[in-house]
């Protein structure tokens, strides 16, 4: 028992410092930063996907797409390299403001409502709306014969509003641009709205789908970065124009395919040559080359659920011999905190952790609200885990110990505990192999890893199948000797008390 | 040695003790009889602060203990309560040995880790009371693996490692099949027989006539009667004495 403490503290401090050293850092010269740290950090999600930012088939540990080439040449302008920080698309704005990262580059339209927060850089493309329905549907035709029909898009995406504005239409949305076109050939929508680019790239190669009617709607993508950042907006804004003249921005959509007559407001009109990369090539490229990457995101979930459990199983204990043994301020404290982590959302409590603290001043880097965040949820379950073992132990126990001349924190320690924790092993062993899975939800605070991983790599190359049944393998390959070894261990102690 | 003086007790709307006054003497001897939930266990408990009162006070020695505020008892109380518990051993009917401890552990757990005497002298001291109760072989053994008897055994070898200065035994043989009865009381006629001072709740009316210097009778949380064992067998002066020894004797013969 005290050796089996003694580790878990081991752990949690070398958890701690580790997440101190990759704590993040805010500040508003970011020119000044960037120049220092010899690298521009931009935010964007890659399971967004292409052709925006996303894993390139052949090597899916590296990022591809329009935006790290502009990325890129804006990097090679400041001097130093660019490297991209995975972020959900619906809460890259909250990341940025936090400090996540320089600026945020990810097909960001430029709204009244997102200006009230940060920091557009003048526009680096111009996009449209594309409506794309079945192929043999005959019955819309363009934007007009929506009402009434099943349209889905992207949670959050000027799309939205569109849909929205229109009225009578029944909007489904989507937090990743893949699905909404799957169910779309598969039927379960009528239509979907998005952005001509994403249209392009993933709705049109397919034959079971078609554009209906022209692009509607027109706006801009803007690079956000943080209020108050105004040199490094400058800096950002002279860049662009610069690869603008030069006609290196030009070149970037050439390579991407995504030139329209609507980028001429931006451009001089030049043809675009064509040339997809990646759709088809990732569908047909082996799946050893995703393993690498999932073996990665593997090793970050055993990180985060080892460390959280470590975590819950000493902050459960703590909760419950105040809750149990405590004084009423805080016993009544205790028990409050068990029934309010257990009676609201994991992900609300992510939530709050990461992108609610900052508010206050308090801000977490992602591996620590993981584990801060996984820990303080299951430690109430623990807790409660803890206290049905202890109700378990005959109150004679207790009389006895006090009648030999134990106090009270003696004999819970000598006489209580042990007998206790044998009761709540096969509990706790069973949460931990829960947390394992649970820990997917950390992905929502830009965590990657291996549920974030398997998504991702599955919006590039649309291969669910296939990279589901690996990354269940893989969860199955890391919780099945799990539950061996709690067998084992409980075998061990019922055997020897 | 022990002072009771007008010792109240309720559980909740249930006035149990209505003012108890008992003196008991340095290596005398009290057998406490009565019908089940006649209040004679609850007394023993009061006694050994596993029970709170209402009103009254307990002396153990020099040591007073009075009716403390149960739902904030202050630190000076829980201290008071268990310099009692060091002068005063209990044994329980259900023997409540440790079950995660071997036999050995049972015995020196608290004398090591309460009294701060080393494990050497620990140890020793266990072996040696084991001896005396004719289970040195069961050291190493748990309890699980022994029969109640021996249980009963070690836990009152258990409460005598603390070198108390008086024993309580609150039921020792009520859960013990009848052919272990035997055992348990030759070891805690031995203690008797020593001096120590005891205090025993039972149904054992032999065994009580047998070892008592004084028989207390208590019926509905009163104390009816109280005299020289032979005083209570044979001549009783209560009808509520008279009562409960005929039941009880009926059913001693059946």
């Amino acid at each position: 028992m005290k050796n089996v403490l003694r580790l878990l503290s081991l752990i949690l401090g070398l958890a701690v410092i580790l997440a101190w050293t990759v704590s993040s850092q805010t500040s508003d010269n970011s020119l000044e930063k960037i120049k220092k740290r010899g690298y521009l950090l931009w935010g964007s999600d890659a399971e967004g996907g292409a052709p925006y930012a996303f894993p390139n088939p052949k090597d899916p540990s590296r990022l591809i797409g329009f935006e790290v080439d502009i990325a890129e040449a804006i990097a090679k302008e400041l001097g130093v390299k660019a490297k991209q920080s995975q972020n959900a698309w619906d809460s890259l704005i909250p990341a940025l403001e936090r400090g996540d990262f320089d600026m945020a580059m990810n097909g960001i339209e430029i709204t009244e409502q997102r200006e009230a927060k940060v920091l557009f850089s003048i526009p680096y493309y111009i996009y449209t709306e594309q409506l794309v329905v079945r192929k043999e549907e005959t019955s819309i035709k363009d934007i007009n014969g929506i009402k009434g029909k099943k349209v889905g898009t992207l949670s959050g995406a000027v799309a939205q509003d569109i849909l929205m504005n229109i009225g009578g239409v029944e909007v489904k949305v989507y937090s990743g641009q893949v699905e909404p076109y799957e169910d779309l050939a598969l039927g379960r929508l009528d239509a979907v709205l998005l952005d001509l680019p994403i249209a392009a790239y993933y709705a049109k190669p397919n034959p079971k789908l078609k554009y209906a009617g022209s692009p509607v709607g027109e706006g801009f993508y803007g690079i956000a970065m943080r209020k108050g950042d105004e040199q490094f907006k400058k800096k950002i804004d002279e860049i662009l124009s610069k690869l603008l003249r030069t006609g290196e921005l030009k070149k970037i959509y050439d390579k991407w395919n995504m030139w329209n007559e609507a980028q001429a407001k931006l451009f001089e009109s030049i043809k675009g040559a064509s040339g997809y990369v990646g759709l088809e090539e990732s569908k047909k490229a082996p799946l050893y080359t995703f393993l690498p990457n999932l073996l990665k995101g593997s090793g970050i979930t055993i990180i985060i659920s080892v460390v959280s459990m470590a975590l819950a199983i000493i902050l459960g204990l703590v909760l419950t011999i105040l809750r149990l043994y405590g004084r009423p301020p805080l016993s009544a404290l205790a028990a409050a905190y068990i029934e309010i982590y257990r009676g609201t959302p994991l992900l609300i409590q992510l939530y709050i952790l990461y992108y609610g603290l900052p508010n206050i001043g308090i801000s977490l880097s992602p591996l620590m609200a993981a584990f801060i965040g996984l820990g303080m949820n299951y430690a109430a379950y623990e807790a409660e885990l803890y206290r049905a073992g202890i109700n378990a132990v005959p109150k004679g126990q207790m009389e006895a110990a006090l009648s030999l001349g134990m106090t009270q924190s003696l004999a819970v320690r000598r006489v209580i505990l042990p007998q206790a924790l044998k009761i709540a092993l096969p509990g706790v062993t069973n949460d931990f192999i829960a947390l394992f899975k649970d820990s997917s939800l950390v992905s929502v605070i830009a965590m990657v890893e291996l549920t974030k991983t398997y998504s991702i790599l599955a919006a590039t190359t649309l291969r669910f199948f296939e990279l589901g049944m690996i990354v269940a393998l893989l969860y199955f390959a890391m919780s099945y000797p799990l539950s061996l070894f709690a067998r084992k261990l409980e075998k061990k102690l019922s055997n020897k008390k | 040695m022990i002072k009771v003086r007008d010792l109240h007790k309720n559980y909740g709307e249930h006035h149990l003790f209505k003012g108890i006054n008992l003196d008991i003497d340095k290596g005398e001897v009290v057998v406490f009889i009565g019908p089940s939930g006649s209040g004679k266990s609850t007394f023993l408990r009061c006694i050994n602060g596993l029970e709170y009162f209402q009103k009254g006070e307990i002396n153990v020695g020099d040591i007073e203990l009075h009716s403390i505020n149960r739902l904030m008892p202050d630190k000076k109380d829980f201290d008071t309560i268990r310099r009692i518990r060091l002068k005063v051993g209990m044994v329980f009917q259900q023997f409540n040995l440790f079950p995660h401890m071997t036999v050995l552990e049972n015995i020196t757990e608290s004398p090591e880790k309460v009294l701060g005497i080393g494990r050497d002298k620990a140890v020793e001291n266990a072996v040696a009371l084991l001896k005396r109760i004719n289970l040195e072989k069961k050291v190493n053994s748990y309890p699980d693996e022994l029969s109640g008897g021996e249980q009963q055994r070690v836990a009152i070898a258990r409460a005598l490692a603390m070198k108390p200065e008086a024993m309580l035994f609150d039921e020792p043989t009520s859960s013990l099949d009848p052919e272990m009865v035997g055992e348990v009381l030759s070891v805690i006629k031995e203690l008797v027989d020593e001096g120590m001072t005891t205090l025993i709740a039972t149904h054992e009316m032999d065994f009580a006539r047998e070892v008592a210097d004084r028989v207390v009778v208590f019926d509905q949380g009163e104390i009816v009667e109280t005299g020289r064992p032979e005083e209570i067998f044979t001549s009783p002066k209560t009808e509520r004495t008279k009562g409960f020894l005929s039941r009880i004797l009926k059913r001693s013969i059946m």
